[in-house]
Formats: structure tokens, C-alpha cells, sequence
């Protein structure tokens, strides 16, 4: 017992630095807080706005939602998700079609170790570049509309898809290829049938992942112009619109939840 | 279908490639989405990307270069307030979705009545865009930090409670049975067979959300919570190199958190 208690003294006090650690965090968090005022005719709101929001919910505007009575199919809020779902769907396509060359320069088993260093370089900068700046560039200088949007995700999404791309290509067995050198197979053939069949179902995962995740910046890049349903989420924030927002947000929750779902069940299916 | 027939005269049927059939599901989504987008080349003007590009990033109305980067230098507050947000909201969002997290996973919580709902509640949250978040938090609390945080916090917990739980559920659970065998309790056992295996990667999370929430945060002010995107909401018609000064400075921080983050990352593994 003694010589564990001993042993028991002779750890590290490592204990001591967590704490150092643990107490500049906290204080950074409660500096966080300084310029914030609490607005007390707010506060003394604060039943009330918890109430309108769920009350909200409760009369879902369904002929804005469907788009029937006083509305146009056109412009009701079906229409604007399938929108949104549209453009998170083809800017991952073409995410997906643009980091393929992108995934190869990257790869260190492909073009040698500079080339890609200057390749995952490059993916890192178009990763860091904010998806939300490049939408108000792109807004600007090529129009509103949902096809902008499109350019926004895709090349935005090159970034990561890229990064996996390279890295999948990192891994990828090579018998099958020398194989394929032995049997006298041409440069075609051996990526019709050595390189295709082990990369496309990685592929396609991590193209299904960025799916998920393109629709719901999709569902924000509306904001700033670039199509979807995000643009009604200024026009009706301030003051806020209850029962519409609420409307919105079940259309979102709808449509994210949908494509969770199917996105997950095919990766599922494919790894 | 291609048969072949071998010299032992059996037959070989080539099977049916399934890539047609994925194929054929692409185009028909493909045809099925153009319908939404509406491809009016008369809102599309290309040649105008150019001369955006350069209204953003040279001096414009008489204005110098020396003014342009007294501009840049002069967004400091604004920063420093978007900085404020960005760390409190995911530091706390963080720590607030660690209980969700240990809910949630399977291999802690054994019964499906707990970790099912708690999964359902933590998918439907992380659905909400920030931008509700934060239409939220400023009618809760008023426009200002606060509410920015708030935005911030909620946004973090919805993510971090997801990344979370799944690596709480790969994690070797035998110092977890070990403990248990010795008579410690679930808090005990959680505190010291789980969190010790998590922790490298949750700080890890931590950074990688913080970054997220960073490049984000330039939304937020579309909504009516002050941060840098401020800038650009306010020289929206004209002042375009206004616009480019802010760009540049939330582009830099982007760079440096990505840095900064990704050295940490590389330090704990």
C-alpha cells in the first residue's frame, strides 16, 4: 500500500498546467462577453417571443407553403426548397466533376511529392476562402440567381472534396495495376478497369457526404442573392415573421432531414 | 449480353453492370432539377466579373492606397466583436454538448428509449440554419454580442454533440468495463475510462468549429447581429472597395485560425 501510494505521489502534476490552461480559457470566454448588454424591455419580452415562435408552428401558412390561394406554384415555398435542393445538388456534381483533376494533382502516388505539395497547397486555399465571401463576389459580378449559386457550392466544394480525393487516390492498391501492366493492358484499360472500380464507390461516398452538407449552405447562400430559400430569411427577419419564418423552417428542417437520411442510407449501401 | 463460351463448353454470361443504373438515376435527377434552374443568360454577365474584381480591390473616388489600407487597419473593432463571438459561442456551445453527446451514444446509454429521442433531438437541431438561430437569439436578447453568441452556441452544440457522439462510440470500451467491475459508478467511469480517450479529439473538434464559425460569421450580419460582414452590407451600392477591405481582412483571419488550429491539431495526435 505504501509503495502505491508513492508511485501515486511520483505522477507528473500535470494537474496544475490543465488548470492554468482551463482558467485562461474560461477567462477568455467571460472577456467574450464584455460589450454585451442585456436589453431589459427585451427580457421582460422574452414569454412573449418564446410564444409567438412556437405559436408560429402552430398556423403554418400552408397555401404559402404549397402554393395555392392568393399564390403562385412558382412562388411558394415547395418550389423555393426544390430550388435550393436543386442548386446544393448540381454545385456538388460539379464540385465533384471539378476536384477530380484536382484529387489527382494532389496525390502524392500519382505526380510526385512537389507537385503535390503545390496541389494540397492550392485545396487548402480554396477551403480557407469563406464559402459566404465568395457568394458575395460572385453575386456581384456575375448576377443574383440560382445559378450563381451553383458556381458558389461547386467551387467551394473542391476544397474538401479534393482533400479526400487525393487522399483516396493515396491509398489505392496498386497490384491490380501492375497486374493489369503484366497482362499488356493499355493506359485506358488500366484506368477503366483498374482505377475506376476501386476509386468510384470512395468516390461516390464522400461526393454523397458533401451532398448533405452543400444543401445546407445551400439553404443560407440565399441570403446574399445567390438563390434558394435563404433570401426570404432577410425579408421576413426584421421584425420577424413568425408563422412565415416557422414556415421556412419547416420546408428546411423537411428537405435537410430528407437528404440526411437518403445521403447516409446510400453510403451505407456503398462502403 | 455478352456470352462467352469457354473450350470446356461452358457458357459465361457477363453480368449486368450496375453503373447504368446509377447512371440513369443521375440523369433523370439531373432533368428533374433543371426544371428549377431557370438558365437566363440575360442576368448573367461574365464580363463583368473583371471589373468587379477590380472596383473591390483598388482604391476607388479619389480615394489612395494609403486610405485603402487605413480602412483595413481601422476594422480592428469590428474583428475584435466578431472574434468575441466566434470564441464564446463555441466554447460554450461546446461544453454544452457533451451531456447530449454522452446521451446519444450507444455503447454508454444501453437503452434505445434514451438515445433514440436524444438522437432525434439533436438531428432536428442541427438542421436549423444560423440564420434562424440568430433571428432567435436577437428577439430573445436584443441585437448585439449577446445575441451572437447565443447564435454561435447553438449553432456549435448541434454539431459538436453529433461529431461527438460518433467518436464516443468507436472508443475501446474496455477500461469503461474495467471500471464498472470495480465498483465506479457511471459518472466515475465516464470521467475516467471516457473523457481521457475523447479529449485529444474533442479539442480537436473545438478548433475545427471554431474555424467553421469564423467563416461564417460574416453572415450573421445579414440578419441584423454587428460583425464584419457589417462592411459589406453597408457599401453594398457603392464604396466597392470598402467591400474589398473586409473581404481581405475575414479572408487573413480565415488563413491565420486555419493555421493556428491546424498546428494545435498536429501537436495533440
Amino acid at each position: 500500500m505504501k509503495r502505491a501510494e508513492a508511485m501515486y505521489r511520483k505522477l507528473p502534476k500535470k494537474w496544475i498546467i490543465n488548470l492554468i490552461f482551463a482558467a485562461v480559457l474560461a477567462i477568455l470566454v467571460i472577456y467574450s462577453f464584455q460589450g454585451s448588454h442585456i436589453n431589459p424591455i427585451r427580457l421582460r419580452q422574452l414569454p412573449f417571443v418564446i410564444r409567438s415562435f412556437f405559436r408560429g408552428f402552430g398556423n403554418i401558412l400552408w397555401p404559402a407553403f404549397f402554393g395555392f390561394g392568393g399564390y403562385d406554384f412558382d412562388e411558394s415555398i415547395v418550389y423555393l426548397a426544390l430550388e435550393t435542393l436543386a442548386i446544393g445538388f448540381f454545385g456538388t456534381l460539379l464540385g465533384a466533376i471539378l476536384a477530380i483533376p484536382f484529387g489527382f494533382l494532389a496525390a502524392r502516388n500519382i505526380v510526385g511529392k512537389h507537385v503535390a505539395k503545390i496541389g494540397s497547397v492550392l485545396l487548402i486555399i480554396i477551403r480557407v476562402f469563406p464559402e459566404i465571401i465568395l457568394a458575395i463576389i460572385l453575386v456581384k459580378g456575375l448576377g443574383s440567381g440560382a445559378f450563381t449559386g451553383i458556381l458558389v457550392i461547386g467551387l467551394h466544394s473542391v476544397g474538401m472534396l479534393g482533400k479526400l480525393f487525393a487522399e483516396a487516390i493515396d491509398e489505392m492498391d496498386n497490384s491490380s495495376l501492375e497486374a493489369l501492366d503484366a497482362v499488356g493492358a493499355n493506359g485506358w484499360q488500366k484506368i477503366r478497369y483498374g482505377i475506376i472500380p476501386q476509386m468510384a464507390p470512395l468516390m461516390s461516398s464522400i461526393t454523397l457526404y458533401r451532398l448533405d452538407i452543400n444543401v445546407r449552405s445551400a439553404t443560407i447562400l440565399g441570403v446574399v442573392g445567390a438563390g434558394g430559400l435563404g433570401a426570404l430569411l432577410t425579408i421576413f427577419s426584421d421584425p420577424p415573421a413568425w408563422p412565415l419564418l416557422a414556415t421556412i423552417l419547416l420546408a428546411i428542417i423537411v428537405m435537410v432531414l430528407l437528404v440526411d437520411g437518403v445521403s447516409s442510407y446510400l453510403r451505407n449501401k456503398l462502403v | 449480353m455478352a456470352k462467352f463460351t469457354l473450350t470446356n463448353g461452358k457458357i459465361i454470361v457477363k453480368p449486368f453492370n450496375k453503373i447504368w443504373l446509377v447512371l440513369g438515376a443521375l440523369i433523370a435527377l439531373v432533368i428533374l432539377f433543371s426544371y428549377f434552374i431557370p438558365l437566363d443568360l440575360v442576368n448573367f454577365k461574365p464580363d463583368q466579373l473583371p471589373i468587379v474584381l477590380k472596383k473591390m480591390f483598388t482604391p476607388q473616388r479619389n480615394r489612395t492606397w494609403a486610405d485603402y489600407f487605413e480602412f483595413i487597419f481601422s476594422l480592428q473593432d469590428l474583428l475584435v466583436l466578431t472574434l468575441q463571438m466566434c470564441y464564446g459561442g463555441t466554447v460554450l456551445g461546446s461544453l454544452l454538448a457533451i451531456p447530449l453527446a454522452l446521451l446519444s451514444s450507444k455503447n454508454i446509454v444501453k437503452t434505445k428509449f434514451v438515445y433514440g429521442p436524444a438522437r432525434f433531438i439533436l438531428n432536428l437541431f442541427r438542421t436549423i440554419p444560423v440564420t434562424i438561430l440568430a433571428v432567435l437569439s436577437i428577439s430573445m436578447v436584443g441585437s448585439g454580442v449577446l445575441a451572437g453568441i447565443f447564435a454561435m452556441m447553438f449553432f456549435t452544440f448541434g454539431i459538436m454533440a453529433k461529431m461527438l457522439y460518433e467518436v464516443i462510440e468507436t472508443i475501446d470500451m474496455n477500461c469503461y468495463e474495467a471500471l464498472e467491475s470495480t465498483g465506479a459508478n457511471k459518472l466515475q467511469s465516464v470521467r475516467f475510462a471516457v473523457l481521457p480517450q475523447v479529449f485529444p479529439v474533442f479539442i480537436g473538434y473545438v478548433m475545427y468549429i471554431f474555424e467553421i464559425n469564423v467563416r461564417s460569421s460574416a453572415i450573421l450580419s445579414y440578419v441584423g447581429v454587428a460583425s464584419l460582414g457589417n462592411v459589406i452590407r453597408e457599401n453594398e451600392l457603392i464604396g466597392y472597395d470598402r467591400i474589398g477591405g473586409a473581404i481581405i481582412v475575414i479572408f487573413v483571419t480565415s488563413l491565420i485560425v486555419q493555421f493556428l488550429s491546424s498546428a494545435i491539431r498536429r501537436k495533440l495526435q
